[in-house]
């Protein structure tokens, strides 16, 4: 059967050449697709799950994580005066501009949180610099992705942020925002000292429950407390993809694309099979007058979909992996994990054993006696 | 009517039509096929069907075949009337008993001559052991032994049909049936294919059943069946043998 079907692919070289080149495109565009869409999603939740945190506590009417409003520092002291709170640190969350060095700005995404000992949020994969430094006035910490785009060359960098004065004391690696905003991290002071709001603003309060405590019990606890709500740090983390996924569309960008690969995918497989099916239908009806049986005829038909898939597959996966190498360098993660390549493979399959339907029909509704007309 | 039911008694038949008719649509629309046929297949035989075009031989053959269910009358194979059965059945019994030769050979073009009887052997029976040395002996049996790993395309005419033929004789089945298996070949070629086909009857004892339109096969033949119109309209033997 295997023999049957690889050799009346190969027959026709060119147009396998085409079924393959198809499903490689196929494949291709659903790893890219899909590994981009995974890709911006862990970007957009990377500081909630770089977290130690067991709770992020933040305000009841927030729905963006990037663009959560801050409420006083007293509410700061309730949360952590709640029972079963171990540990708190204040996240302070917001844009401002930083001054280049030819004289412009850019707009920046400042992370400010309370220098601590333990600290449930800082920053990391540090890969330059001291990052200990952070509680320092005019502090901050920028990733290296970023430096070109902000002009900044070196640690000791001086610039100002919302005309205040700041200094690069690290740098980090692979910490970028779904905002394409670069990512400053900054004490909780100099962070305030960025934004004209006033007051001590805090964005979230992040928990560190108590050993031996419900982290379920704790967060209805600080749920009940008014306007607030808390979540547990895989739930912001879901939450946050959430949003950028659903509220903003860009998951249904990125699937309607992959599905398109899929439906070209389709298309080429099964037209290729399907005009292989008619070239050969006399022979097909010769086996079947014979006395092969329709499921012997109909299995080289799906071990030529299958053939096709996996060698669709061997080609397309390294070109994805080659189309992930060129994004790196535009600063976009293409996330192709071993989950999503096993799960593309399976709906290769799945796209190709479908798309040899209209020619197992054809071939089931095939008379044996029609061998014989002609 | 004529019937070609002359062998009762002699020997048991390996296959047997009796009153088989085929009519096609309904009423003023009514176009019959085939009408009160009736043939014995005998083991050892090489049975011509002449006729003129449309006159009913392929409807004929493909009752006797299996490929067609009569609208009336009996099919006996392994003394049961098969002529009820689903197609559920059929398979089964065509792998068993029938081989077809075509005038288009129907090779796939893709396998040498010796995956192309080799895989009709597995289609036919997926227990079956050793296909290949079975493909090869049937190649050899034929006279294609150094051709069993050349493609259709570089065989010819001749060389296509034996291997069309080793094909049918897969899975040893007792009749062979052969869909004008020498129009498609020069004078030669058709009476070489024909002297194989009376070879198996002769010497193996198959029974070998051709619809033709060429009469210098008759001397091959135990038998000529004339159709006309829908009729078995005369049954001859012909004195000699090539």
């Amino acid at each position: 059967m295997w023999t049957l079907a690889r050799k009346l692919l190969l027959h026709d070289r060119l147009r396998f050449a085409v079924a393959i080149a198809g499903v490689s495109v196929s494949v291709m565009l659903v790893l890219v697709q899909v590994g981009l869409y995974f890709g911006f999603m862990d970007t957009a939740s990377s500081i909630i799950d770089a977290s130690k945190a067991d709770i992020w506590v933040g305000k009841e009417s927030n729905e963006s994580f990037e663009f959560a409003t801050p409420f006083d520092d007293r509410t700061y002291y309730k949360v952590a005066s709640v029972p079963g709170v171990a540990a708190t640190q204040r996240v302070l969350m917001g844009f401002a501009q930083l001054k280049l060095a030819d004289g412009g700005d850019i707009g920046v995404q400042v992370v400010g949180v309370d220098p601590q000992d333990h600290p449930l949020l800082g920053p990391w994969n540090v890969v330059a610099g001291d990052a200990r430094r952070l509680g320092e006035a005019g502090a901050i910490v920028l990733d290296r992705s970023e430096y070109g785009k902000l002009k900044i060359d070196r640690i000791g960098h001086a610039t100002e942020i919302s005309g205040v004065r700041a200094e690069v004391v690290a740098m980090t690696s692979g910490i970028r925002s779904f905002t394409t905003s670069p990512i400053v991290f900054a004490d909780t002071k100099t962070a305030r000292s960025f934004f004209p709001m006033g007051g001590e603003p805090v964005t979230y309060v992040l928990v560190d429950v108590a050993p031996g405590a419900s982290i379920a019990d704790v967060k209805a606890r600080i749920d009940a407390l008014p306007h607030l709500a808390a979540y547990t740090t895989p739930e912001m983390s879901d939450r946050t993809r959430t949003y950028w996924s659903q509220r903003t569309g860009v998951g249904a960008g990125f699937f309607t694309t992959a599905v398109l690969g899929v439906i070209v995918g389709f298309v080429v497989v099964g037209q290729i099979l399907y005009s292989g099916t008619l070239q050969y239908l006399r022979e097909y009806g010769t086996l079947k007058a014979m006395g092969a049986r329709n499921s012997a005829v109909v299995k080289v038909i799906l071990a030529q979909a299958m053939i096709s898939a996996l060698l669709g597959f061997i080609v397309g996966a390294p070109l994805a992996m080659g189309m992930r190498a060129a994004m790196a360098g535009a600063n976009l993660t293409v996330a192709l994990s071993p989950e999503l390549y096993a799960v593309t493979a399976g709906l290769t399959a799945v796209m190709c054993a479908a798309a040899a339907l209209l020619s197992i029909v054809k071939v089931l509704r095939l008379d044996p006696a029609s061998v014989f007309k002609g | 009517m004529a019937t070609a039911s002359i062998h009762q008694g002699v020997q048991p038949a390996l296959a047997r039509i009796v009153g088989a008719s085929k009519t096609y649509g309904a009423g003023e629309n009514q176009v019959t096929a085939l009408s009160d046929a009736t043939l014995d297949i005998m083991p050892g035989e090489v049975t011509l069907i002449e006729g003129p075009s449309g006159s009913g031989k392929t409807t004929l053959i493909s009752i006797l075949g299996l490929l067609l269910t009569p609208t009336t009358g009996e099919i006996w194979l392994e003394g049961q009337n098969v002529a009820g059965l689903g197609e559920r059945h059929l398979p089964a019994l065509r792998a068993r008993h029938f081989g077809f030769v075509f005038q288009g050979f129907n090779l796939f073009p893709a396998l040498t001559a010796l995956e192309n009887v080799s895989m009709a052997i597995q289609m036919k029976d997926p227990t079956f052991k050793r296909p290949k040395d079975e493909a090869r002996r049937l190649l050899e049996q034929v006279g294609l032994g150094p051709r069993v790993h050349h493609l259709p395309a570089d065989l010819s005419g001749g060389q296509k049909q034996r291997v069309a033929i080793a094909r049918a004789l897969g899975g040893n089945p007792p009749i062979i049936i052969g869909d004008e298996p020498t129009a498609a070949l020069d004078t030669k070629t058709a009476l070489s294919v024909m002297e194989l086909l009376r070879e198996l009857a002769t010497t193996h004892g198959r029974a070998v059943v051709v619809v033709t339109h060429d009469p210098r096969l008759e001397r091959f033949a135990d038998r000529v069946v004339r159709v006309e119109d829908g009729r078995i309209s005369s049954v001859d033997s012909p004195r000699s043998h090539a």
